[in-house]
């Protein structure tokens, strides 16, 4: 998308456009907006909160002298006689990624004005979703049937589990509401609120394609994170 | 020469900012201010007295909504301090109190008005009322956000409360809530005072995110034709900038009060080390208090800057329009706030000089700390040049500006002493520590709200405040709080700790028993002149001399609002057009000496300059 | 608030960049997969993870943010406060070293 028209502005490019863009009246950024300049400050904000989890798992893990759990071992699946390290997490990794690939199409068509396109591909989203939480349900259930506990398990250093449920458990409750709000917008997709500009019950603004791209920078936020929660904590 | 004043021509008020609208719009027309680029805001207007008083989506009602719990809060708080000083001052009457009170005292009082009354009352109280107007905006851009926020925070303050009626008490931690002790046995309000403690911050937390949300896109997104960024008001800037503090330092206090939770709960280890508890060892192991500590910190220090912030910002307009002078170096008063606001992010490490941390860090948090100092002082020096040669009005809200200039530069100044790390060594955890915070942190602030309640009841409220009845409550406040605070200083230089019970008759403290008497009368005596502004208040919202419009001839925007009180949506049918920043106080060759943000240059009336 | 641009942009990209977006996050992530088949071990282990998770951290804020296109006063102030995140990582590694240290040196050496 090129730069927006905006009557009596010159855009210019690079920093001279930023210092232009500040220095302006009414709007810091331009044609944004101002629900998804929301929703980018607050995944900032929630940046900040993983980034702490994480900066903590890094400091629990590289003080203890108790060895740490090897993890493609401890999320390695066995499957037909083979021991695959990571497997759970190489597939969940490729479902989220797709379903991140599927929202940015929605986004696409959604501003095509094109209703099926965006709506099916919406629910496409939402249902890797579906699948990414289940797989991570059936990782916790696996693993607590090994003993693994948010005080103690069998692998190595006591605080593995309580980092691993609860950075793992703060990303899959994101997800979790990030389906169901696909689901939400879905529906309001083919009911063709947005084509008809039908009026939002929380916001009273007129229903509007960007929504769907709002929504789907949360998405693309929550698959940003688990990138870094693999690299992290299934691969360090 | 006097062919230079040409009484004919219109004059250019002395701000550069009154040309155009800013980025490429080039005409000669100087009145030219660029179209709007988003079309007016729907707002949604409610009918009953529930969506009218109680949900109301108006920031403005949110904000007084959020001024009075924030305000009752405030009133448990100084309760608390009162309990307090009476048991340091005159502990004979305080029998009723045990030590494990005393430290529930403490810890609730500290938590109450940093993060319930003060945080609240600036962000929350003044955000709300003040930002939409002062941008030009009819109201927040998210207005049902904006209410459910309020609402988070008053299940948040309910949580609190509720604390204090739990088994075992609230909990007697400190206001800082430091592991390993805060959740074992031993200390007071370990089982469940420290739980909702949590929960609590956790609440006030995802409350404060909807409403920073909302100020920071209102302010960035949301302001009216004309108004740059650089014509906003400071106050805006100081919030502003406070808000985006909150909105990266939060997430940190999140964090750690899960991971503390979840170690009380769960029994997991974050910050539990292998433990023992009254000869037993506990199940914990390998967890690190300091990682609490950094946490906490990186949260607690640009807190401490989100309440000094929007102070500085709304003390510069106070200053400014009751001396009827423009507030000296505007740019740099910004990029002074813009600046410690970063900066306050680098600085956290100098409240565990003492903690045991990596050595190495002293030297890189010293020199931060001390950096940061530069820009801070630079806007006490710029306070105090907005004030030299200006035409001072000696009202109550002027007097509460020089009391904030007073007590903030003592406080700055003992920072300096604590910034330092072997000078902290000693000074670490005595009453040297107590005074600097309060100083800095507790007067000045306070100093400035009830200068910015004098100054912007007659715009809330449509009726002046008593201006008699306000400078007893100055002189009250004023030279009671010095009294309670500078003596503190002594006693933290000759060792009394803090968050004692009691001295227990060590011999080198003897000197302070008469001095603690002295501070706690001073206590009670200011914390009951504070009633002399509820009082007034009170007695005012009915028989106050009628404000009109603009008692104060001030430029911002908030004075020219359709109607005093002003009305949902602010602004009546037209949004204002904004033509000049608003510190055009006493402007060379205009005829008023104030000249409001929304003249455009061509209406300002000029009168013949005369020649000294 | 009715906030429709008064000239609404509509102009979108073509599909093939979503594909090729796709195809790359694909790639990277396998290779991240690779590093620990081939269980590659120390610096080598580490830089490794670290270059794929930012590549794809990068294709994924850039591309499918739409970071790429935005203008540049969204992209600094959402990329700046990033600095205060790598002043806590850079001094939480030192604080840990040093946790570790104490913790060798007080209860597994003796002390001093």
């Amino acid at each position: 998308m090129s730069d927006p028209k905006i009557e009596g502005y010159e855009f210019k490019p690079g920093f001279r456009g930023m210092a232009d863009d500040t220095g302006s009246d009414q709007t810091m950024f331009k044609g944004v907006h101002w629900g998804k300049a929301m929703m980018w400050i607050f995944l900032l904000s929630d940046t900040f909160v993983f980034s702490c989890f994480l900066i903590s798992y890094m400091k629990g893990r590289g003080s203890t002298p108790v060895e740490w759990p090897n993890a493609s071992e401890v999320f390695g699946l066995h499957v037909f006689g083979v021991e695959v390290p990571l497997l759970l997490i190489a597939i969940m990794t490729f479902v989220l990624i797709t379903s991140s690939g599927t929202m940015a199409l929605a986004v696409k068509y959604g501003y095509e004005k094109n209703r099926k396109m965006c709506g099916w591909l919406i629910l496409a989203t939402a249902v890797g979703g579906l699948i990414f939480v289940g797989m991570q349900a059936f990782e916790w259930s696996k693993l607590i049937s090994e003993g693994v506990r948010p005080w103690e398990n069998p692998f190595g250093a006591p605080q593995f589990g309580g980092f691993f449920f609860m950075i793992t458990g703060f990303h899959g409750t994101h997800v979790s509401i990030g389906v169901i709000f696909l689901f939400i917008y879905a529906y309001k997709t083919f009911a063709g609120h947005y084509d008809e500009r039908k009026r939002g019950w929380f916001t009273t603004m007129k229903g509007d394609y960007v929504e769907i791209e709002i929504l789907g920078l949360y998405w693309h936020f929550v698959d940003l994170v688990w990138v870094f929660i693999f690299a992290f904590f299934y691969l360090w | 020469m006097p062919e230079d004043f040409n009484d004919n021509k219109t004059i250019q008020a002395q701000s550069s900012e009154t040309m155009g609208g800013g980025g490429g719009a080039v005409t000669p027309d100087k009145d030219y201010v660029r179209p709007a680029e988003v079309s007016d805001q729907d707002l949604y207007h409610g009918h009953s007295f529930i969506t009218k008083w109680v949900f109301c989506q108006d920031a403005k009602v949110i904000g007084v909504q959020y001024f009075l719990l924030a305000t009752f809060t405030g009133i448990v708080g100084l309760i608390l301090s009162w309990l307090m000083r009476l048991q340091l001052g005159f502990p004979e009457l305080a029998s009723f109190m045990t030590a494990e009170h005393y430290y529930q005292f403490v810890t609730m009082h500290g938590m109450i008005m940093v993060v319930y009354f003060l945080t609240a009352l600036f962000l929350g109280g003044f955000g709300n009322y003040l930002i939409p107007l002062m941008c030009g905006a009819r109201d927040m851009v998210f207005p049902y956000v904006n209410m459910i926020s309020f609402w988070m925070f008053f299940v948040a303050v309910g949580v609190l409360m509720a604390s204090f009626f739990v088994p075992g008490g609230p909990t007697g931690s400190g206001w800082t809530l430091y592991p390993p002790q805060a959740i074992l046995e031993g200390t007071p309000g370990s089982g469940m005072g420290i739980i909702l403690m949590l929960v609590s911050l956790a609440l006030f937390v995802i409350g404060f995110t909807m409403g920073g949300l909302n100020y920071l896109i209102t302010v960035l997104q949301a302001r009216t034709r004309g108004m740059t960024l650089m014509r906003m008001p400071l106050t805006v800037w100081g919030i502003f900038t406070a808000t985006v503090l909150a909105m990266l330092a939060f997430p940190a206090l999140l964090v750690s009060a899960i991971m503390m939770t979840l170690d009380k709960i769960l029994g997991t280890s974050f910050f539990m080390p292998t433990i023992l508890q009254a000869g037993e060892v506990l199940d914990y192991s390998g967890g690190s208090p300091i990682l609490f500590q950094h946490l906490f910190w990186f949260f607690g220090h640009p807190e401490v800057y989100i309440v000094a912030l929007p102070a500085f910002g709304i003390v510069s307009d106070l200053i400014s329009v009751h001396s009827r002078k423009n507030i000296f170096g505007y740019r740099m008063m910004v990029w002074a706030i813009v600046g410690i606001g970063a900066l306050s992010f680098f600085v956290w490490a100098h409240h565990m000089y003492v903690s045991g941390m990596n050595p190495w860090f002293g030297f890189f948090f010293a020199t931060t700390t001390l950096i940061i100092a530069v820009p801070t002082a630079m806007k006490v020096y710029n306070w105090i040049l907005t004030l030299w040669r200006g035409n001072i009005r000696i009202n109550t809200v002027m007097l509460w500006c020089l009391g904030f200039i007073v007590t903030f530069v003592n406080g700055g100044i003992t920072g300096i002493f604590l910034g330092n790390v072997t000078v902290d060594v000693p000074l670490s955890d005595t009453y040297f520590v107590i005074a600097h915070f309060h100083m800095v942190m507790g007067i000045a602030p306070l100093m400035v709200i009830m200068g910015a309640v004098y100054h912007w009841f007659p715009l809330v409220a449509g009726r002046m405040l008593s201006e008699k009845l306000g400078k007893w409550h100055f002189w009250f406040t004023f030279l009671g709080a010095y009294s309670i605070y500078f003596p503190m200083h002594y006693l933290g230089f000759i060792g009394v700790p803090r968050r004692y019970f009691e001295m227990y008759d060590s011999p080198y403290i003897t000197s302070a028993v008469g001095m603690n008497e002295f501070i706690s009368t001073a206590a009670f005596i200011v914390g009951a002149a504070q009633f002399i502004l509820i009082y007034n208040i009170i007695v005012s919202l009915k028989m106050g001399k009628p404000a009109g419009k603009n008692p104060w001839k001030a430029n911002s925007l908030e004075w020219h609002t359709s109607t005093v009180p002003p009305e949902h949506g602010n602004f009546g049918d037209k949004l204002p057009v904004v033509h000049r920043w608003p510190y055009d106080f006493s402007v060379p060759g205009a005829k008023e000496d104030f000249i409001p943000q929304t003249t455009p240059p061509s209406e300002v009336i000029h009168t013949k300059i005369e020649k000294t | 608030m009715d906030e429709t641009n008064k000239k609404e942009q509509t102009t979108t990209h073509k599909i093939g960049i979503y594909l090729w977006i796709w195809g790359l996050l694909f790639v990277l992530s396998f290779f991240s997969y690779m590093v620990d088949w081939y269980q590659f071990q120390g610096m080598l282990r580490w830089s490794l993870i670290l270059i794929f998770m930012f590549l794809k951290a990068g294709l994924i804020m850039a591309f499918f943010m739409h970071l790429f296109w935005e203008r540049y006063a969204l992209v600094n102030v959402l990329l700046w406060p990033m600095t205060a995140i790598g002043c806590f990582i850079f001094l939480m590694a030192a604080e840990f070293k040093y946790t570790l240290f104490t913790r060798i040196f007080y209860f597994f050496i003796g002390g001093g």
